[in-house]
C-alpha cells in the first residue's frame, strides 16, 4: 500500500514536470492576453511532429527540443498575429475568442491526422534503463525531464525578475492600460509573449513524447485538460504557482490511477479543472461588474 | 430508387433530431447566452434512458445495463425527456454561475468530457465503451414494408420537430422570452430590474435539457444503439457550427443551419469520388468544418438568418413609426 | 421613518474600505447629490445601496424594513432602481422592447404564470405596452422605439436606461454618473426630465461630477472624501466648505 503510494507520487512527479512546462508556457500566455487558447494542444501536437521529423532526418535528442520549442514559438506567432489578433479587431470577446481557439484545434489536429496518415510514430531518443531512487523505480529520461521543468522555471522566473523584458511582461499581464500609459511598447512585448509562451508549448510537446516515446495526432489532446487546470489554479501568468499547481495535478492523477483506475484519473483530472473554473478569482463575469479585457 | 427512398427518409430522421438539437441550444445559447458546450451529454442521457427502458432486464452476459423494464416507446419517450430535464437541472445547479461565459463554456464541455469517462469506466451503468445495443424499434410488428417504417418514423421525427418549434417560439416571444434576453444582454441591469437571473438561466437550461433528452430518444429509437464513442463533444459543436450558419437567436435560421452543415455539408463527401488514402475525406471534412466555424465566427457571427428586430405597434394595430426610420438621428 | 435610510455603510475591498461609514436620510420626492473627488467611494455606496456591491457593515432600509442582505434583484422589486456608469440597455433588444421588460418585471415574466396564465399574461402584454408609449411619448423618445440602442446617442440611450426604470414604478432612483456620455445640449434636457421623475414623487440618489446638474437637481449634497462623508447640506453650504475645497483641490 505505502510502496505504491510512494511510486505513484513518484511518477506524479515526472507528470507534473510534463504537466508543468506546457502550464508555464499556457499561464505565461493566459496571463498576458487573457485569452483560453484551446489550440495550445494543437500546436504542442504540431512542434511534437517537427522534432520527430528532424530526428528522422538524424537530430539527435537535444537539438530535438530545441527545434521542437521553434516551431512552437514560431507557429504560436503566426496564430497569434495571424489569426487571434485580427478576430480581436472584429470585436470578438473572450467567448468569441475560446471558439475561434477550438475552431482552430479542430483544423490543425485534423490537418496533422491526414497528413501523418493516422499512424503512431515511434520516437524512442534516450535509452530508458530504469533504476532505484530511494523507494522510487525511475528512467533516467524521466530525470532529465524532471531537471529539464526545473530549468525552465528557473529561467522563466530569471526571465520575469531580473530583466526589462520580464518586468515589462509582468507590467501588461497586471494592467495593460497602465503599462501603456507607462511607455512600455505593448505590441512588442505580446510579440514576446507569443514567442515565448510558444517556445515552452513546443518544449512541452517535445518532451511529452520523450516521456510517451511515440507520438501521433492525439499527442496533445487529453493533456491539455490538466495543462489549463493547473494554470488557472496556479494564477494566471505566475510560473511558480503553475508548478505548484502542476505537482498537485500530477500527483493526484497518478494516485488516482494507481489506486482506482486509468479511467478514474482523467476524471479526477477533469474534475479539478471544473472546480478550478468555477472558483479562480477572475471566474466573475464581466458587464457592469468589471471587464476582462483580451489584449492582443 | 429503393435505396434513395430508404436514404433520404434516414437523413430526414437525422435531420428532424438535428433541428431538436438546434432549436435546444439556440433557446439556450442564441436567446440567454447560455453556452451549453456540454449538449451531447443531455442528448445521450435521454437516448441511455430511453435505450435501458425499452430493454428487458440485462442479463449480464451478453450486455450489462440499469432498469430493463420493458415499457412501451411512448413512456420510453416520456422518461428520456425528463432524464434530459433533470440532469439538467442537476449540472445547472452546480455550473452555471455568473463567470465569464469562456470559462462557462469549458465547464459544461469539460463536463460532457467526464460524463463519457463514467459511462465508459463504470461498465453496469450503460455497458460501458461497447455501447447498448438491440433496441427494437417501436411498432416494428406493424404491417408497414420496410421503406414505409422509414418513412413513417421520420414522419413522427418531424412531428416533434413542429411541435418543439412551435414551443421554443411561443416561449421566446413571450415576457419570458424577453427576461432571458435581457440577461443575456446586460445581467446585472436586468438584475437591476427584479429580474432573478440564477433561476432564469435554471429554467433555460432545464427546458433546454429536456429537448435534448428527446431528440436522444427519438434517435436510440431508431437506429436502435448507442455508445461514448460515436457522441463525443464532436456533435455539439456540429450542432453550434449550424447555429452560427444558420442563424443565432432565429429558429429558422436555426433549421436552415441544420440543413446546410450536418445534412448537406457532412453528407456532401458521400458522393464525391475518394481521395487519398481511406479515412483522409474524414480528416478532411472535420477541417473543412473548423474552416466554416472560423469563417462564420469571422464574416458573419449572427449568421444567415440574425435575430429579428421586433417592431412595436401601438394598440390600433397599425405600426406606430415607418419600416424603415426616415429621420437622421442625432449625432452619437 | 424615512423612505431610505443608510446606517454606518462600510464597503470593504481587501483591506481597504472604499465605504466608510456613511449614512443618509431620504424622502420621497427628494434629489440627493453624492459629489467628491475620485476613488472617493461614491460609486461604491450606491453600488452598496442598489445590492451590485456588498455590505460589510451597516444597515439599509427602505420604508423601516433592513434591506442591506438582499441580493440586487429583490431590492429591485420592492422598489429600488438604478442606472450604471455605462449605459447599460438591454443591446439586442429594440427600446420599446427594452421598455416592455422592465414593465413586466420579474412577475409579469415567470415561467408558470407565461405557460399557465395565458389570458392574464395577453392582458399584461397589452396593459405593459400601453405604459410603454405613454412613457415614450412623455419623454418624446416615440420615434425612437423600435431602434437598438447603438442607433442612439449616448444622452439618447441614458434616458432609455431612466425610462426603463420608470417602468418599474419605483420609490427609489439610484443614477451612477447620468451625464456622462451626454453631449452638452442634452445635459439640460435630462435634467428638466430628472425634476419631472422628482416631481412624482421618486426619490433621487445621484453621483455625479458635472456639478452644475448637482446644483441644479439636489436639494441636499453628500460631500465624499476616501470613504467617509466630509459634510452635509444644500450645495452652496457645501461648496463654501473650506474642508471641502481642499478635499478636491488637495
Amino acid at each position: 500500500m505505502w510502496s505504491t503510494f510512494v511510486s505513484a507520487v513518484g511518477f506524479g512527479v515526472v507528470l507534473a514536470s510534463i504537466i508543468s512546462v506546457a502550464a508555464m508556457g499556457f499561464t505565461i500566455q493566459f496571463g498576458l492576453t487573457n485569452v483560453l487558447n484551446l489550440s495550445f494542444g494543437a500546436v504542442m501536437t504540431v512542434a511534437a511532429f517537427v522534432a520527430y521529423l528532424a530526428n528522422s532526418h538524424g537530430v539527435g535528442g537535444w537539438s530535438d527540443l530545441a527545434i521542437g520549442g521553434v516551431a512552437g514559438a514560431a507557429l504560436t506567432l503566426l496564430l497569434g498575429r495571424g489569426i487571434f489578433k485580427p478576430y480581436a479587431r472584429r470585436g470578438a470577446q473572450l467567448f468569441e475568442m475560446m471558439m475561434v481557439t477550438l475552431g482552430l484545434s479542430l483544423i490543425i489536429d485534423y490537418a496533422v491526422q491526414a497528413i501523418s496518415h493516422n499512424n503512431i510514430y515511434q520516437y524512442a531518443v534516450l535509452p530508458s534503463r530504469p533504476f532505484q531512487l530511494g523507494a522510487i523505480l525511475i528512467t533516467h529520461t524521466q530525470l532529465i525531464i524532471v531537471f529539464i521543468s526545473i530549468g525552465v522555471l528557473v529561467g522563466l522566473l530569471a526571465l520575469l525578475r531580473l530583466t526589462k523584458v520580464g518586468k515589462a511582461l509582468r507590467a501588461m499581464a497586471a494592467d495593460p492600460d497602465l503599462a501603456r500609459a507607462c511607455g512600455i511598447r505593448t505590441g512588442q512585448i505580446v510579440v514576446v509573449t507569443w514567442l515565448l509562451s510558444g517556445f515552452l508549448c513546443g518544449l512541452a510537446g517535445v518532451v511529452y513524447i520523450i516521456n510517451t516515446q511515440s507520438v501521433g495526432y492525439t499527442t496533445g489532446e487529453l493533456f491539455l485538460p490538466l495543462v489549463v487546470a493547473a494554470a488557472i489554479l496556479g494564477g494566471a501568468g505566475s510560473p511558480l504557482g503553475a508548478v505548484l499547481a502542476s505537482l498537485i495535478m500530477g500527483i493526484v492523477t497518478e494516485v488516482v490511477s494507481a489506486f482506482g483506475s486509468d479511467s478514474y484519473s482523467t476524471v479526477a483530472g477533469f474534475g479539478i479543472l471544473v472546480l478550478v473554473l468555477l472558483s479562480r478569482p477572475g471566474s466573475v463575469r464581466g458587464g457592469q461588474a468589471g471587464h476582462t479585457q483580451l489584449t492582443l | 430508387m429503393t435505396a434513395w427512398s430508404y436514404y433520404i427518409a434516414t437523413l430526414t430522421v437525422y435531420f428532424g433530431v438535428d433541428v431538436l438539437a438546434a432549436l435546444s441550444v439556440n433557446l439556450q445559447f442564441g436567446f440567454a447566452g447560455v453556452v451549453n458546450f456540454g449538449f451531447i451529454v443531455f442528448q445521450s442521457v435521454g437516448a441511455y434512458i430511453a435505450a435501458v427502458v425499452v430493454l428487458g432486464p440485462s442479463s449480464g452476459t451478453f450486455q450489462q445495463y440499469v432498469f430493463g423494464a420493458r415499457l412501451p416507446f411512448g413512456v420510453a419517450l416520456l422518461l428520456a425527456t425528463a432524464a434530459g430535464a433533470v440532469l439538467s437541472l442537476a449540472v445547472g445547479l452546480f455550473s452555471l454561475r455568473n463567470i465569464r461565459s469562456d470559462y462557462q463554456a469549458a465547464i459544461l464541455l469539460i463536463i460532457s468530457l467526464i460524463a463519457t469517462q463514467v459511462v465508459q469506466g463504470y461498465v453496469p451503468l450503460f455497458n460501458g465503451s461497447n455501447g447498448i445495443t438491440g433496441v427494437p424499434r417501436p411498432f416494428g410488428s406493424l404491417p408497414l414494408s420496410l421503406q414505409g417504417y422509414e418513412w413513417a418514423y421520420a414522419g413522427w421525427v418531424l412531428l416533434f420537430c413542429a411541435v418543439a418549434y412551435a414551443l421554443v417560439t411561443w416561449l421566446s416571444r413571450s415576457p419570458w422570452g424577453r427576461a432571458l434576453r435581457a440577461m443575456r444582454d446586460q445581467e446585472d441591469a436586468a438584475a437591476a430590474l427584479g429580474l432573478n437571473v440564477t433561476a432564469l438561466r435554471l429554467q433555460v437550461f432545464v427546458i433546454g435539457g429536456a429537448i435534448a433528452g428527446l431528440s436522444g430518444g427519438l434517435l436510440v429509437e431508431y437506429i436502435g444503439a448507442w455508445s461514448p464513442d460515436a457522441w463525443g463533444y464532436a456533435e455539439t459543436f456540429v450542432i453550434f457550427t449550424s447555429i452560427f450558419v444558420g442563424g443565432v437567436g432565429n429558429y429558422r435560421g436555426a433549421v436552415l443551419g441544420v440543413l446546410l452543415v450536418p445534412i448537406v455539408f457532412l453528407e456532401l463527401p458521400r458522393f464525391l469520388p475518394q481521395v487519398g488514402y481511406p479515412g483522409l475525406m474524414d480528416s478532411m471534412e472535420w477541417i473543412a468544418i473548423g474552416a466554416i466555424w472560423m469563417l462564420c465566427l469571422y464574416v458573419r457571427p449572427q449568421g444567415i438568418l440574425p435575430e429579428r428586430r421586433n417592431r412595436a405597434r401601438r394598440a390600433s394595430g397599425k405600426a406606430a413609426i415607418p419600416a424603415e426610420p426616415a429621420e437622421q438621428m442625432e449625432p452619437a | 421613518m424615512s423612505l431610505l435610510a443608510a446606517r454606518g455603510v462600510v464597503v470593504a475591498y481587501g483591506g481597504v474600505r472604499a465605504v466608510d461609514g456613511v449614512s443618509l436620510d431620504l424622502e420621497p420626492g427628494e434629489s440627493l447629490g453624492l459629489i467628491g473627488p475620485n476613488g472617493a467611494g461614491k460609486s461604491s455606496f450606491l453600488g452598496a445601496l442598489g445590492g451590485q456591491i456588498r455590505l460589510a457593515e451597516g444597515s439599509i432600509a427602505l420604508e423601516g424594513h433592513e434591506v442591506g442582505r438582499l441580493p440586487a434583484f429583490k431590492r429591485a422589486r420592492r422598489g429600488i432602481t438604478r442606472t450604471f456608469q455605462m449605459t447599460s440597455e438591454f443591446a439586442r433588444m429594440t427600446v420599446f422592447e427594452n421598455l416592455v421588460t422592465a414593465g413586466h418585471g420579474a412577475e409579469g415574466a415567470a415561467l408558470a404564470r407565461v405557460v399557465l396564465r395565458r389570458r392574464e399574461t395577453r392582458r399584461a402584454e397589452r396593459d405593459v405596452a400601453d405604459r410603454a408609449w405613454a412613457v415614450l411619448d412623455r419623454f418624446e423618445m416615440t420615434h425612437a422605439a423600435d431602434f437598438y440602442g447603438a442607433e442612439l446617442s449616448g444622452g439618447q440611450r441614458r434616458l432609455v436606461e431612466i425610462m426603463r426604470c420608470l417602468m418599474r414604478e419605483p420609490k427609489v432612483l439610484l443614477l451612477d454618473e447620468p451625464m456622462v456620455g451626454v453631449a452638452p445640449h442634452l445635459v439640460a434636457k435630462l435634467t428638466s426630465d430628472l425634476r419631472s421623475i422628482q416631481d412624482d414623487g421618486i426619490a433621487l440618489v445621484i453621483v455625479e461630477h458635472a456639478l452644475e446638474v448637482v446644483q441644479d437637481l439636489c436639494g441636499r449634497v453628500i460631500v465624499m472624501a476616501l470613504g467617509r462623508p466630509i459634510a452635509t447640506g444644500t450645495f452652496d453650504e457645501v461648496v463654501a466648505d473650506p474642508e471641502v475645497q481642499a478635499a478636491y483641490v488637495g
